[in-house]
């Protein structure tokens, strides 16, 4: 296990690293110099000016010099400093992180409260009424678009209400009450398609447990279905809900991105969208690899969590 | 009775018409395994039927648009600022007094073109990829295609999306762009899957000891066998593709204004919300209604094709 | 098997002509096994370990041995499917081994294979023509109209009607479905047909007709076959001379009347123990687990000679020394160290 465990989090490294070299390699790609396009805007610049600025962030050495100091800097978490406002990348970063990992997380925990019961009783009676309702009620949650369900929702509960949440940001210590009542609507909205999707899984995944011999033997010993769902065929049925739910997380990552705009919440979402309208690399660079090493740590976690449940897949 | 028998995979049932015609008998339809025709899948899979119902809706309104939509997308009509759904306009205007139903006729066009592009271009290099991947698996080709399709998948969708719209700028070719390096990865992935399990089956062996080439396995052996998982996995990126098109625009970094898309009226009618909430619902329940017939077709066409799953 | 189980005399069966068709020399093939942190090869599996054997024109051999001995992987290093880890195979007096792709296309002409299970070695999505066309097109032999008249020769040649030529495999029954893997097998006009487990996913009754029907194409267009198989009296009836393998090595050879009324080593002799006698009728006859316990695991074998753990006459001599195939009488051989005093060579 050790060994698996090894193995993956060296490759996931790895990714993280190629993520990295990607997005450097994608940034230098782009027709236009960044000097200018920062500079264009400002009066009286001249072209010492641009030189000079050009030195500063170091862009007039050769290309591999640069992308590994590029790298070095990375990896110990200096991703440079932002255009607008010259603050460090990293500590931009590090104010914004959390506060997007609230609501992803907070997004996941609806997903789960809410589609686990769903999947529940959806598999109980299997192609019954309740089932057959339950069922397009989880594809439509997987098809409405989430930006829409959060605008929906900002509307509606206004209308019906008449309660908005608030604009302006408070942390969970500052105050609880603000922060919840700020993030909860985009936590639905962001949390439905991770509810049907889990609602689905757990469903086709009980149904495929509750086939099995093993679970045919215990009823034929007379325990009832609903018993048998509660207690022996669940525990067996998480393991594809957490394998979709690592899956889900990537759709929530992007998903910040909209939301957090249209909530004003101040995290990663809004800061990569703010530094995509105003050509603010630095901070472009750093954001994308941080979602990526996210993403990436995510998925580390799901194949271990699988490498300990199922035994054959560190031997592959 | 029509039948899709000229897709690959899905050729059963056209020996009953070679044999019918031949002896002037039916032959007894036990024989075969399973038929699978489109009048088989709308009786089985009434989900299926109705998604593709709503499938041809969308794609007839998109290609017809400039028939049926009764204003251009673009005219303002200055008397008619944020008009409730009536009358001359059936669901309003929006703030700059266009025809929303209108601009959703169009709308639909740009994600019909969006999507068909991006599916069929990605989707067919993505095939490719994974096919020579899957062929050649635990080989250096295979190590370092998945590394590339691993580093593109590690950067969550819509990030990925706004990275690369935010280099190349917004217009709908570069939404198209953007949106393939989302789309090759899952065409990848499942190509590949199905070439590890293909490459092991007994009739590449044979193929091989009868002199084939590795080209002529691949398109003759390899294709073929895939076109189920393909076409299921095609019809979800269909879904995908159109929330990211819509989300790009919603952002304003995907399809540029004027011209009608579904995220961009969501956009426009943001501020409008309270006060003219026509023009955010039909967008967004028409954006949802084609995501959820796509979703649905994926799920029929997966239930239907894979004789295991009866659920 | 029981009732149509034939001997076969001398007079049934086409003579050998004698010149050699196919000799393959110490075949070697181990698999690396892959273990620990950064799979580093830990081990390895010597699934064949120094196997020679020939094949002379128009003759039967046949290659038996229980499952796990080595004698699929020999079938795919003779067709070239795997590379042999050393070792080399003659063939025309070119040496297979180290050929290069371009070259072999032709062997391939040359050499072709039945393999166990019709219904996954046709491609379950094409129609037989199609099937039975591909190796004709891959070699440039013919198309369009030829090679559909070229399908209906072949498969009238296997006894089924060229009018089924346009059906999918699933529509044959078993025994239908391998001829036409026979009938592919027979495109490109070989010389060398290797058969691999052909007939023993069949009902019996069928294994019968077309061992037959092997038979019959062997004298009607003067092919040579390498039989392989488990159960020895399919073996019997259709080899000319038999190989035994255990365990990756060769333990005896000899015609195959020979090995079956006088088996020269002990393995062979349980493998002929383990058959049902002749009341069983009507009954499959499978070859169970040798006394004296299980098959060793490949990669792991026993030391010395791989049979030593399971052998009622074993010595001390036979835990630690390899005992090489003493030649003996009449074209027999065996690898047991109790007839090394019969050794002619």
């Amino acid at each position: 296990m050790a060994a698996y465990a090894a193995r993956r989090a060296l490759y996931g490294i790895l990714v993280i690293f190629l993520v990295a070299v990607f997005v450097f390699f994608a940034l230098r790609a782009v027709p236009g110099d960044v000097v200018r396009i920062q500079l264009a805007d400002s009066p009286g610049v001249t072209e010492a000016d641009i030189a000079k600025r050009t030195a500063e962030l170091g862009l007039d050495r050769p290309l591999f010099t640069q992308l590994f100091s590029f790298l070095g800097n990375a990896f110990v978490g200096d991703f440079g400093r932002s255009f607008q406002d010259n603050q460090s990348v990293m500590s931009l970063i590090g104010e914004r992180l959390p506060i997007t990992l609230e609501l992803g997380i907070m997004a996941l925990l609806i997903g789960l409260l809410v589609g686990v019961p769903i999947g529940l009783i959806s598999s109980l009676r299997p192609n019954g009424i309740l089932d057959q309702v339950l069922r397009v009620f989880s594809v439509a949650g997987l098809s409405v678009p989430n930006f829409w369900l959060g605008l929906m929702l900002i509307t509606y509960i206004a209308l019906i209400f008449g309660w908005s949440p608030p604009i302006n940001y408070q942390g969970p210590t500052q105050d609880l009450g603000a922060n919840f009542a700020q993030m909860i609507l985009p936590a639905i909205a962001l949390g439905g398609a991770v509810m049907a999707s889990i609602a689905r899984m757990l469903r086709s995944s009980l149904l495929e447990v509750m086939q099995s011999n093993y679970v045919r033997t215990v009823r034929a010993r007379g325990a009832s279905r609903s018993s048998v769902l509660l207690k022996h065929a669940t525990r067996n049925s998480m393991v594809p809900v957490f394998t979709v739910m690592g899956l889900q997380v990537g759709a929530i990552l992007g998903g910040t991105v909209i939301l957090e705009k249209i909530f004003s919440i101040p995290g990663m979402g809004s800061l990569i969208f703010e530094s995509v309208q105003m050509r603010d690399y630095p901070v472009i660079l750093g954001s994308v690899i941080v979602y990526g090493a996210v993403f990436v740590f995510v998925n580390i976690l799901v194949d271990l969590m699988y490498g300990v449940i199922d035994p054959r897949v560190r031997f592959k | 009775m029509t039948d899709i028998s000229t897709a690959p995979g899905l050729a059963e049932d056209a020996t009953t018409t070679t044999t019918t015609a031949a002896d002037g008998a039916r032959k007894p339809q036990k024989q075969r395994k399973e038929g699978r025709t489109v009048g088989r899948f709308i009786r089985t899979q009434p989900l299926g039927a109705i998604a593709l119902l709503l499938i041809a809706i969308f794609v007839v309104a998109a290609v017809f648009a400039p028939l049926i939509a009764p204003f251009s997308p673009t005219e303002q009509f200055r008397a008619h600022f944020s008009d409730a759904p009536g009358g001359d306009f059936i669901m309003g205007t929006d703030h700059l007094g266009r025809d929303i139903f209108s601009r959703i006729l169009y709308g639909a066009r740009t994600s019909l073109i969006v999507s068909v592009v991006t599916v069929v271009v990605a989707g067919t290099i993505g095939t490719v990829l994974g096919t020579i991947s899957g062929f050649f698996g635990g080989r250096w080709v295979d190590t370092v295609f998945q590394r590339i399709m691993d580093t593109l998948m590690a950067i969550p969708g819509l990030v990925l999306l706004l990275f690369i719209a935010a280099l190349l700028g917004a217009s709908v070719r570069n939404t198209i762009i953007a949106l393939s390096l989302l789309v090759i990865p899952a065409f990848n992935r499942v190509a590949r899957g199905e070439m590890l399990r293909i490459r092991e089956e007994p009739y590449v062996e044979a193929a091989k000891v009868n002199g084939c080439s590795t080209l002529r396995i691949l398109v003759k052996h390899g294709l073929p066998n895939q076109a189920a998982p393909l076409m299921v996995i095609a019809s979800l990126m269909f879904a995908i593709v159109i929330i990211a098109e819509a989300s790009l625009s919603f952002l304003g970094i995907g399809t540029p204004p004027p011209t009608a898309s579904w995220g961009l009226m969501l956009s426009d009618g943001r501020q409008y919300m309270e006060t003219a909430p026509w023009m955010v619902v039909y967008p967004g329940a028409v954006l949802t209604v084609a995501v959820l017939a796509f979703n649905l077709l994926g799920d029929a066409l997966r239930d239907f094709l894979d004789p295991k799953r009866s659920r | 098997m029981t009732a149509q189980t034939t001997h076969n005399t001398a007079e049934e069966r086409p003579a050998a002509s004698g010149d050699t068709l196919l000799a393959a020399d110490s075949l070697v093939k181990h698999f690396p096994i892959h273990k620990g942190f950064l799979r580093r090869t830990v081990g390895q599996v010597k699934a064949v370990d120094g196997v020679s054997f020939e094949i002379r024109r128009g003759e039967t051999v046949g290659l038996v041995g229980e499952s796990g001995c080595g004698k699929s992987t020999v079938a795919r290093m003779v067709t070239r499917l795997i590379e042999p880890t050393s070792g080399s195979i003659t063939f025309g007096g070119a040496d297979l081994v180290g050929m290069p792709r371009s070259e072999l296309k032709d062997f391939r002409r040359k050499i072709q294979m039945v393999f166990q299970d019709p219904f996954s070695s046709l491609n379950p999505r094409m129609r037989i023509v199609d099937s039975l066309g591909e190796p004709l097109v891959a070699h440039g032999l013919s198309k369009g109209q030829s090679k559909v008249d070229r399908v209906c020769e072949l498969l009238e040649l296997v006894g089924l009607s060229a009018k089924d030529r346009n059906k999918y495999p699933h529509q044959f029954s078993g025994g239908q479905a391998q001829r036409i893997g026979i009938a592919r097998a027979l495109a490109t006009d070989p010389d060398l047909i290797v058969c691999d487990e052909a007939v023993s996913s069949l009902d019996v009754s069928v294994q019968a007709q077309v061992l037959n029907l092997l038979r019959r194409l062997q004298g009607e267009l003067g092919l040579s076959y390498l039989f392989i198989a488990h159960d020895l009296n399919v073996v019997r009836y259709i080899s000319d001379r038999v190989y035994v393998m255990y365990l990756g090595r060769m333990v005896e050879r000899g015609a195959a009347e020979g090995i079956m009324a006088e088996p020269q080593h002990p393995y062979t002799e349980a493998l002929i123990g383990a058959i049902a006698t002749p009341s069983g009728e009507g009954e499959e006859r499978r070859i169970r687990a040798v006394a004296n316990g299980a098959v060793p695991s490949p990669s792991n074998p026993p030391s010395g000679c791989h049979f030593h753990t399971r052998c009622p006459f074993v010595m001390d001599r036979c835990r630690s020394e390899v005992p090489p195939l003493y030649e003996l009488s009449e074209g027999r051989a065996s690898a047991c160290f109790l007839r090394e005093k019969e050794a002619v060579s």
